[in-house]
Parts: structure tokens; C-alpha cells; sequence
């Protein structure tokens, strides 16, 4: 029980920075031609790591105002936007843009099906938890 | 919710590019237009992209973030104007010739070509997101 209650807060820290990167990767193709613009990515591998570690302070929050009130158990919340980087070693255009068209179209379509696959995980560990509480399953026929 | 602040973001784009086609229709639409209110020819019009971000106002938030895009100016080319020689036109000067916007039509198809690009791409962000955002809804 405890496990697959467990699995549901992992899977929706999974789906918060997933859509979170989805709209930075959306940012950088809204300014693939805004001279000066360079492209960002978020490093997802550190930003969940940070997000899924135990309550400490370096612990990310996806807050959507720093003034948001901290959760019980302590850390103090920080940003996503903390593990954004600048793309680097990328060609630049004369006007000093980095974007890259190509890379960031495929990198949106792979994040959606990561963000796919949480989804469809975390569904799953709900039917799990109603069959462990209804004892059949929530689709079945029986109650 | 992070994935619906992409819908206006991808929105922002796909505005700013329209924008910029519609700079390019209206360049390539006065391609030959001598006169113009001012007295002077047509001059070309170019956008100015820039990147802001929406959050910024809202939170204080780190600059390196998402950011939506806005036209920031429409700025007129400083390229010289054409020279067209035509005697016969009642604008022409003393030695016949007469000044002709400096409107470059291969420019301008450049232009348009990535500025559809641009917009597909924009598209495309905001299908996703539509997509993922019902598909969370399933949950």
C-alpha cells in the first residue's frame, strides 16, 4: 500500500517536471528567431534527482511563487528553473541565436512521450491502489 | 499547472510569426509602391523580436526560464532605394530616373519560408501540450 502510494508522489513529481520542461522547450521554439535568444534545456536528470531526494534544503519545489509556503518536513522551496541550463557548444547565427529548430522538435516529442508514460503509470498505480481497497478491480464487473 | 503555461507561450509565437508574415505580405504587396503618405517611397518593414518572460512581473523568478516572444518593434530597412530608370513617369527626377522601394523580393521569400517554419514548430509545441494536458485529465 505505502509502496504504491509512494509511487504516485514519484510519478507526479515525474509529470510536474515533464511539463515543466515542455514549456521551456515551447520558450525556445516561441524564440527560435529572437536575436540574442539562447536556447535553455532543463536537465531533467538533476531536477528529479533534487525533487525525488529526501527533505533537505537543496530539495526542489516546483513552486510557481517563491513566496509559496514551505511543505512540513522543512527544505525551503526552490525553483525548477534552478536546473535550467543554456545549451551549450550549439552553432550561433549571426543575429546570436542558438536555437535549433530540429533539436528542440525532437526533444518536445520525446519529452511528450516520457510525460505519456508517467501519465499512464500513475494511472495504473491508482487502479492498483482502488483494487487494494475495493478488493476487485475498478473496471471489472464485480463489486 | 506547468504544461498549461505552455499554451500561452506556444500562443506567443505563433502571434509573432503571424505578425512577421504579415510584414512580409505587406513588403512583398508594396514591392513597387513609389509613393507612399510621406511623400517617399515604400521602405521595407522588418520585425524585431523579443524574448520576455511572464513571469518575471508576477515572482521575481529566474531569468532563465520560459519565456514567451513579442514583437518588440517594426523597424523600416536603412538599405538604399532602388533607382529605376523611367523618363516617362511623372515622379522621375532630372536624369529620368525614379526612386523605387527597397524591397528585396528573394529576402522576402526567405523570410516567409521561416517565418512558416517557425510557426509549424510553434504549432506543434502547442499540440503537444493539448495533448499531454487531456491526457492527464484520463488519469
Amino acid at each position: 500500500m505505502l509502496g504504491a502510494a509512494g509511487g504516485l508522489e514519484f510519478f507526479r513529481q515525474v509529470l510536474e517536471l515533464r511539463g515543466y520542461r515542455q514549456q521551456i522547450l515551447s520558450a525556445d521554439l516561441a524564440n527560435a528567431s529572437t536575436p540574442g535568444f539562447k536556447a535553455v534545456d532543463l536537465d531533467f536528470r538533476e531536477a528529479l534527482a533534487a525533487a525525488a531526494a529526501p527533505d533537505t534544503a537543496d530539495r526542489i519545489w516546483l513552486v510557481d511563487d517563491p513566496r509559496q509556503l514551505p511543505r512540513p518536513g522543512g527544505g525551503t522551496p526552490k525553483s525548477a528553473a534552478e536546473a535550467v541550463k543554456y545549451l551549450i557548444d550549439r552553432p550561433v547565427t549571426l543575429d546570436g541565436n542558438s536555437v535549433d529548430l530540429d533539436r528542440e522538435k525532437v526533444a518536445a516529442a520525446d519529452n511528450g512521450v516520457q510525460y505519456e508514460a508517467a501519465a499512464t503509470f500513475a494511472s495504473q498505480t491508482i487502479k492498483m491502489l482502488a483494487t487494494a481497497i475495493g478488493g476487485s478491480s475498478p473496471s471489472g464487473a464485480g463489486a | 499547472m506547468s504544461l498549461l503555461s505552455v499554451l500561452p507561450i506556444a500562443g506567443s509565437g505563433m502571434a509573432a510569426q503571424a505578425e512577421r508574415l504579415s510584414t512580409v505580405a505587406s513588403n512583398l504587396a508594396n514591392a513597387n509602391s513609389s509613393l507612399t503618405s510621406t511623400g517617399q517611397p515604400y521602405r521595407a518593414r522588418e520585425v524585431v523580436f523579443a524574448a520576455v518572460s511572464p513571469d518575471v512581473e508576477a515572482s521575481g523568478a529566474a531569468a532563465l526560464g520560459a519565456a514567451g516572444v513579442r514583437v518588440a518593434a517594426v523597424v523600416e530597412s536603412d538599405a538604399p532605394l532602388r533607382r529605376v530608370y523611367d523618363p516617362g513617369s511623372s515622379f522621375a527626377d532630372q536624369s529620368g530616373y525614379v526612386q523605387a522601394p527597397n524591397v528585396d523580393p528573394v529576402q522576402e521569400m526567405v523570410n516567409m519560408i521561416s517565418a512558416q517554419q517557425d510557426y509549424q514548430a510553434n504549432l506543434e509545441a502547442f499540440n503537444v501540450a493539448k495533448t499531454l494536458a487531456l491526457k492527464t485529465l484520463s488519469i
